[in-house]
């Protein structure tokens, strides 16, 4: 009944070359909204987010110094690192009432909780961390 | 431009779902939910193949869009900025 439409198709029947147009946008613009936690928390997840010590990206091998630094593996006073990340539950329990976590000894805890403190943004771990700084 | 390489988590640590232009996205390991817009997904997608420069970041996503800006370098530039805020990218 209806009028052919012109195919997209193009002569020749060849496949369409148009190809999807991303735009990058301006660099004033913004393309990531965060829900923060007081809005997204629901039943613990931020208590139940991940901190990996130390971050793989910051160099998985690396020991961490008592005062939270990187240092190489083997350095004398430096503890290895840990097996598991820590559960936000735990690290919020040490860093508030130095409750070490289960399986890592008090002086190595110390140690884990002043890298903690000193994660920056982008690092593994940082959110997690950045979300049980704030108010609930 | 900068010679940082930048580095996403691995896709089976988010989870991503399409909402009609928008991306919803849950980080796993944080417990925060993102809302993306194009091209934060995009950037994301081209990083899955492994960490990357801005310049390749754009070849990437090149290969499968037609890339749109008045300043390639400056919006990649803007846009990583805001995915490394996120805690969603990181510099290696």
């Amino acid at each position: 009944m209806s009028e052919p439409i012109d195919s997209e198709m193009g002569e020749a029947g060849g496949a369409p070359t148009r190809r999807l147009v991303l735009a990058l946008g301006a660099a004033a613009a913004s393309t990531v909204v965060t829900i923060r936690p007081a809005l997204a928390q629901t039943a613990g997840s931020v208590l139940n987010c991940e901190i990996p010590v130390p971050a793989p990206q910051a160099g998985a091998g690396n020991f961490i110094a008592a005062d939270g630094s990187l240092v190489p593996a083997g350095t004398a006073g430096a503890y290895p690192p840990l097996a598991r990340p820590l559960k936000g539950e735990e690290v919020k329990a040490m860093l508030n009432g130095g409750r070490v976590p289960a399986g890592v000894n008090a002086e190595a805890a110390q140690a884990y909780a002043n890298y903690i403190r000193r994660l920056q943004a982008g690092m593994s771990g940082f959110t997690c961390y950045a979300s049980l700084q704030m108010p609930r | 431009m900068a010679a940082f390489l930048y580095a996403a988590d691995p896709p089976e640590t988010i989870r991503m779902v399409d909402l009609e232009g928008l991306t919803l996205l849950y980080h796993r390991r944080s417990g925060l939910t993102h809302i993306l817009a194009p091209p934060a997904p995009q950037i994301l997608a081209a990083l899955a193949a492994g960490p990357a420069g801005a310049a390749e970041i754009i070849a990437r996503i090149g290969a499968v869009f037609e890339v749109e800006a008045d300043d390639p370098a400056a919006a990649i530039a803007a846009r990583l900025a805001e995915l490394e805020a996120a805690g969603l990218v990181w510099r290696t």
